[in-house]
């Protein structure tokens, strides 16, 4: 089995010898990145600096949410409000696998430039195995460039860390838990966040939409779930879709986008089945996604696909 | 402490593969499928997985240096999916593209009880699958362990070495006994 408390004390020894000065890391205050962060502070303490992105497809609060994390760890950190430049980077890009390129050399090109003023070689990053497994090269098959392997530049200056390499999500969340890291049964989230579940061209008025609609899916999700409704999903948001469907409004003819709701059940995200949703919770959240955003969605579905042959995130 | 390594072709789950053999306590590795038998020899391993991967069987014959991992170990082992496939391409029988194509939750339904590798797994359960060629004609050698509904040939073995084929995935959170197979192979090993 895995043993944490073990994982812990040969990593912390292992990022004393492999990191020997300042470093920087990638926060986005997800489980992986804050178990790497905890690592790192425990081998070389304040030599380490956190630096949060605000890419403009975080989710409702999240920017805040991170903020609060990375003070309540005592880390010291940096936040950078990028998300014109992403919006800018991202117009017009429809391609899934563009858009994973562009935000993940993005993300380098702003650690390099806190990197340079602080006179800093060393990235870490909490990539775990789905993500290089996924992202291929040589003989494997490239399943989606995950923004922290296969989205980086190949010309790149940092000099990687990545402590966390052979681990799953739920080995991580173990690690997280023997740290007691506030964060440890939160629910995964892509870097590239809600530029990949928007579906074609992740304008900013497209994202204010998904942004709502995922909200809608994780509050109506964790009501349930709190209640015993139903068991809490390994992952669950919303998609927007860039097809339009006929509907009716006030006797008035409606014709909309489409919002496709997605939960799934996995221990590590290499294979995953989709949630049994009770009626009554998928019905609320149908419900209030179209009185909420109405003017542009007017059809919700439910993702039945397991994984594989789909993938947990559309894009 | 019983050594087994983890043959990598490319696969989505060949580090499932590496990361269920670790949970059972067994030294193991994953190494590229260039890695030469004599490389493999001197390590004095027990036991071979040859993982899956990208690579179509059905439509070329090649798989690394899986030959001459078959053609010279005296040890077990086990090829899954497109390690399967090209066990049985290598001893005399084919692969081609499947008729129909498994990806995700499938039944497995068992044809012979008391085979070792299958030991505590009833004769059916849910495996996971995610495959576009298949084992269309068992070599003369091999009997057949296992099918499905869409694919006859979901497991074989060897009939006098330990030398197994498997079409779906032991190594995945969703295979119902992939653990307990796992756990058997091992034991295969140790003998």
């Amino acid at each position: 089995m895995f043993d944490a408390e073990n994982f812990i004390e040969e990593t912390v020894e292992k990022i004393k010898e492999e990191v020997p000065g300042r470093t920087l890391i990638a926060f986005s205050g997800g489980v992986d990145s804050t178990v790497c962060a905890a690592l790192v502070n425990k081998a070389i303490g304040d030599q380490l600096i956190a630096v949060n992105v605000d890419t403009g497809y975080m989710r409702k609060n999240e920017p805040e949410t991170i903020k609060k994390l990375m003070k309540e760890m005592e880390l010291n950190y940096r936040f950078i409000d990028a998300s014109d430049k992403y919006y800018k980077a991202l117009k017009g890009v429809r391609d899934p696998e563009k858009k994973r390129k562009i935000i993940g050399e993005l993300f380098i090109r702003l650690f390099e430039k806190v990197a340079d003023d602080e006179k800093i070689e060393y990235l870490v990053q909490g990539t775990i195995a789905p993500d290089w497994i996924e992202s291929g090269g040589e003989l494997r098959d490239t399943i989606k460039s995950h923004h922290n392997v296969g989205g980086l530049p190949e010309n790149m200056n940092l000099k990687l860390v990545e402590p966390l390499r052979d681990l799953y999500k739920d080995e991580v969340r173990k690690v997280a838990r023997v740290l007691k890291l506030s964060v440890s049964e939160k629910q995964p989230f892509p870097g590239p966040g809600l530029a990949i579940r928007i579906l074609g061209e992740a304008t900013p008025k497209r994202t204010e939409i998904v942004r709502e609609a995922c909200d809608i899916v994780e509050k109506e999700i964790e009501i349930a779930a709190e209640k015993e409704n139903m068991e809490l999903p390994w992952q669950y948001f919303a998609v927007l879709l860039p097809t339009k469907s006929v509907g009716v409004h006030g006797d008035k003819r409606a014709y909309g986008a489409v919002i496709a709701v997605r939960a799934v059940q996995s221990i590590d995200a290499m294979t995953c089945s989709f949630s049994n949703i009770p009626a009554n919770v998928i019905d609320r959240i149908s419900n209030r996604i179209t009185n909420t955003l109405g003017d542009e969605i007017n059809r919700v579905v439910y993702d039945v696909t397991n994984k594989p042959p789909g993938t947990v995130e559309w894009e | 402490m019983v050594k087994i390594y983890v043959v990598d072709n490319g696969g989505q789950w060949t580090h499932r593969e590496w990361r269920t053999l670790k949970y059972l306590d067994v030294d193991t590795k994953i190494v590229s499928n260039t890695t030469s038998f004599k490389e493999l020899d001197e390590e004095k391993i027990n036991g071979l997985v040859l993982s899956g991967g990208a690579p179509r069987i059905g439509l070329k014959s090649e798989l690394g240096n899986c030959a001459e991992y078959l053609e010279k170990a005296d040890f077990p082992i086990m090829g899954i999916c497109a390690g399967h496939q090209f066990m049985a391409r290598y001893y005399g029988g084919e692969a081609k593209p499947s008729k129909v194509p498994e990806f995700g939750k499938v039944e497995l339904r068992l044809l012979k009880e008391g085979d070792s590798l299958f030991e505590g797994v009833p004769k059916k359960s849910i495996v996971w699958e995610s495959h576009n060629d298949e084992v269309t004609l068992l070599p003369k050698d091999f009997e057949q362990l296992a099918k499905s509904e869409d694919c006859e040939i979901q497991a074989m073995r060897h009939k006098k070495k330990p030398v197994y084929g498997l079409q779906f995935h032991p190594e995945v959170e969703h295979t119902e006994y992939g653990a307990q197979i796992f756990k058997n192979f091992v034991k295969i090993c140790e003998k």
